[in-house]
């Protein structure tokens, strides 16, 4: 409802001439977003090949019957135990070492990428733009777009360009690692630089600091928190990479999987997948602990000399937790690197270098370029159809998961029990649907609807729903209590004050969090496509297998294009449903 | 002369058109004097001070330091300049999560190489953390030297920066508006803080709002208005008439005060 101006009220509908003309354009526009919405899906719907009747097949019911049945009981004979145990423990150290080592390449990249050092603002105004600045300006901005394409591959092409270069192994999943989340914490990291109070940097120009003083002094210390948490959280997400590069042979749970699969070995499918679900809590829930151990032991100055004059304060022990961890990270990586020193031999080099320059130039014929058409509508199509039935499963199940508020869980007795089971249930639901990789999403879609884009669409959809339930439940349940309990006191159903209180609270949150995991879908969907998913992914694979090296480098961009433009996109959709609010118009 | 300004005039393009914040100033400073800036706000004063501390250029004119015109620095000259100039600004902007001590020892970052300063990051040496300490003592902040400026009072905050400054050592100190923010009884301590450092023969060219603290305190008081200089004496032989004229309109709350604005690459009407 726009409330009524004062000026110029028509006596017959109670509103001025303007505001109706206003809310009739709002409207249409709104009109025609929902008609290219529409047309959006059903297109989508059309290339990702969506058969409902598919899933209604009793023979695939029959098939995935048999793969459940086949998956129990779960093989624990100590022995296969004992493989578990190893992959586990290689996954881990795939993944630290190649957090280490994205750092390594995040923390130049970044800090030449933050435009507030080398490009605009006050710590460059005032100064002449001398050759030697102008050259630096432009490697900021170059380094900025180098970061771009190292997010815009996903991880597991990075992965079989370096077996091309290295062989099978950990090597080139930790290369990939490195690389690809070199790209996404570098972006963040320039992100943190640009967003600090930018008044005690000029401050300390005054002095007469130099830019890289100022970095150290001013920036560093601001950003740190942000630094570690993001670092953190980016090894959750490489134990989760590794296992999936693990499929693609770069060892680990993955690779036995793969393994196992290919032997119909069911029964120790389950215990790899457990061993996943188990290792992705671990991981969660010990960079969870050490976050709030790094909290409480903030030093006073993030400088933090333990003894920086005599007889400083010792009112706050510090333990330096961050120095053990940056110093066994590091030195395991080195013990690593030993370890693997004879898989770096010259024919590393001068393999990586052969794939490198047989990537130019790009194949862009006419020919391909329309040839490739085709999958880039599939890829596009799985990418949105799997992001919708994340969004419906997920949404339910992250209702259904929500936990009130403890002061207002008013229901006693059996019911209360009741509800709490099934809320655990959603969760543990959820947790099952994220934990498992949708790149081993896709093999069992496959035994179900076969091989195509509908197997791929329908193994993002149950990776996404279990993302976005979780975050959708976590978001509900962050949700100030206080109106829903004035809406509570008025009477209102549990939907109603879902409706009215929650969802006005929490939409931009949800939005956000929705269109980041589509833009992040449209590159798992090319992902996707490598195990036989259809899209995009499936040319990748054969050109890579084949030694088509141009073409290679054609569909790397393409799926680079692909995620800039998704991004733009994404940005509109955030815009548009992030500021005004959906339920007055 | 530690400053001589010729016709300076700044402009920056803004989304408004062209801001004409100073339009023509020429005025010069001597080494160890004591000069107040004062006029109504919009008037240009801290356009000045940017241009007089090198973080900011004239568009036109020349300003000269030490005879050098600093149109002609390179950027490390500009950084050396920079040094031997010592800043307070309004609110103290100190690094917040950084202590006390940690603060003050930036001030001596232009006089480090990045080599000693990245080894302060990590352990100072000795000598430069007691020069610190007696910077905060000479602040009356000793007891506070590990608190994390965050914690600090805005007053507090005042002193750690000037201590900052005192660690910096700069011939020059310029401070725009340092008691904006502050209460009478911690004015009078700051400014007598400020005024005891330049008593070493240090320059001290001080913004201020308080016409009275100026004329008490400076011998030399230069008043802007409008991007120009209105009138530059001594501070006992400013009548009240020109001070009068010097505020006109802002104290009768119109709108004569708002900046002065040419309309060179106006975009619209």
């Amino acid at each position: 409802m726009t409330l009524p101006r004062r000026d110029h009220v028509s006596p017959r509908s109670g509103r001025s001439r303007a505001a109706r003309r206003r809310s009739i354009r709002a409207r249409l526009r709104l009109a025609l977003f929902a008609a290219a919405g529409f047309a959006a899906v059903i297109g989508s719907a059309w290339v990702a090949e969506v058969r409902l009747s598919a899933l209604l097949d009793p023979a695939s019911h029959a098939r995935v019957g048999e793969l459940v049945r086949g998956l129990f009981p779960a093989d624990l004979s100590p022995a296969f135990l004992r493989v578990v145990a190893l992959a586990a423990a290689r996954t881990v150290a795939i993944a630290a070492i190649g957090t280490v080592l994205s750092v390594v390449v995040a923390l130049p990249l970044g800090i030449l990428g933050t435009a507030t050092l080398f490009r605009t603002g006050p710590l460059v105004a005032g100064d002449p733009a001398t050759p030697g600045r102008r050259l630096l300006a432009w490697l900021s901005a170059a380094a900025r777009g180098v970061l771009g394409l190292l997010r815009a591959v996903p991880d597991l092409v990075w992965a079989m360009g370096f077996v091309v270069g290295v062989g099978l192994g950990p090597v080139p999943g930790v290369g990939a690692l490195a690389v690809s989340y070199g790209g996404v914490l570098g972006r963040v990291f320039a992100d943190l630089f640009e967003d600090v109070d930018p008044r005690p940097l000029e401050a300390l120009r005054t002095t007469g600091a130099s830019r890289a003083q100022i970095f150290v002094f001013g920036i560093w210390p601001q950003a740190l928190p942000g630094v570690v948490a993001y670092t953190l959280y980016s090894f959750e997400c490489c134990v989760r990479a590794a296992a999936v590069l693990g499929l693609v042979g770069a060892g680990g749970i993955g690779y036995e999987i793969a393994l196992s699969m290919r032997q119909f070995e069911y029964g120790e499918i389950v215990t790899l997948v457990g061993a996943l679900v188990a290792l992705m809590w671990l991981t969660e829930a010990a960079s969870t602990a050490l976050r709030r151990v790094l909290r409480a032991n903030a030093p006073p100055g993030v400088l933090a000399h333990r003894r920086i004059h005599p007889g400083a304060s010792t009112r706050r022990p510090r333990t330096p937790v961050l120095g053990v961890v940056a110093v066994v990270a590091t030195a395991a990586t080195m013990a690593a690197g030993w370890a693997y020193r004879d898989v770096f031999d010259a024919s590393t080099a001068t393999g990586l270098a052969r794939f490198a320059v047989g990537l130019f130039p790009p194949d862009l014929s006419p020919g391909y370029l329309r040839a490739l058409l085709g999958p880039i509508g599939q890829t596009l199509g799985i990418s949105v159809i799997g992001t919708l039935i994340g969004i419906v499963l997920g949404g339910l199940l992250g209702i259904a998961a929500t936990a009130p508020h403890p002061e207002d869980d008013r229901v006693r007795g059996a019911a209360a029990l009741v509800r709490h089971v099934l809320r655990r249930a959603c969760r543990v639901a959820l947790a099952l649907l994220r934990a498992i990789p949708d790149l081993l999403w896709v093999l069992v879609c496959i035994l179900a609807v076969g091989l195509g884009p509908f197997a791929g669409t329908l193994a993002l959809g149950a990776h996404t729903a279990g993302v976005l339930g979780k975050l959708y439940a976590d978001t509900f349940e962050e949700v100030s209590p206080l109106p829903l309990r004035g809406l509570r006191s008025t009477g209102a159903s549990p939907l109603q004050i879902l409706v009215w209180g929650a969802w006005p609270e929490a939409r931009r949150m949800l939005v956000s969090y929705t269109v980041l995991r589509w833009e992040m879908n449209l590159r798992a969907s090319t992902v996707v496509g490598l195990a036989g998913g259809g899209g995009i992914g499936i040319e990748l694979y054969n050109s890579l297998q084949l030694g088509f090296y141009p073409r290679v480098a054609t569909l790397t961009l393409v799926v680079g294009l692909l995620v800039a433009a998704t991004g733009a996109i994404g940005d509109a959709i955030r815009r548009r449903l992030g500021s005004a609010s959906s339920l007055d118009h | 002369m530690i400053y001589r300004l010729d016709a300076v005039a700044a402009q920056y393009p803004s989304r408004r058109g062209v801001v004409t914040s100073l339009a023509d100033v020429s005025l010069d400073i001597a080494a160890g004097e004591r000069v107040a800036v004062i006029g109504p706000s919009g008037a240009g004063k801290t356009t000045l001070f940017r241009l007089l501390n090198g973080t900011l250029r004239p568009t036109r004119g020349a300003l000269r330091f030490h005879d050098r015109d600093v149109a002609t620095l390179v950027p490390r000259e500009a950084r050396a300049m920079r040094r031997r100039i010592g800043t307070i600004h309004q609110q103290s902007l100190l690094v917040p999560s950084l202590t006390v001590l940690e603060n003050t020892l930036c001030g001596a970052l232009g006089s480090w190489s990045l080599l000693h300063a990245l080894r302060t990051a990590i352990s100072p040496a000795r000598a430069d953390v007691e020069r610190a300490m007696r910077a905060i003592e000479q602040v009356g902040l000793i007891d506070k030297r590990d608190a994390r400026a965050d914690e600090l009072s805005g007053g507090q905050q005042q002193r750690v920066a000037i201590a900052r400054l005192v660690m910096q050592d700069p011939e020059v100190i310029l401070a725009d508006e340092p008691f904006a923010a502050l209460d009478p009884a911690l004015t009078d301590s700051v400014a007598a803080l400020l005024l005891g450092l330049t008593a070493a023969g240090r320059t001290l060219v001080c913004t201020l709002h308080d016409v009275e603290l100026a004329l008490a305190r400076f011998p030399r008081v230069i008043a802007l208005r409008g991007g120009r200089v209105a009138f530059d004496r001594r501070g006992d032989a400013v009548s009240s008439a020109a001070l009068d004229e010097l505020y006109r309109g802002e104290r009768a709350g119109a709108h004569d005060a708002a900046p002065a604005r040419s309309r060179e690459s106006a975009i619209g009407p």
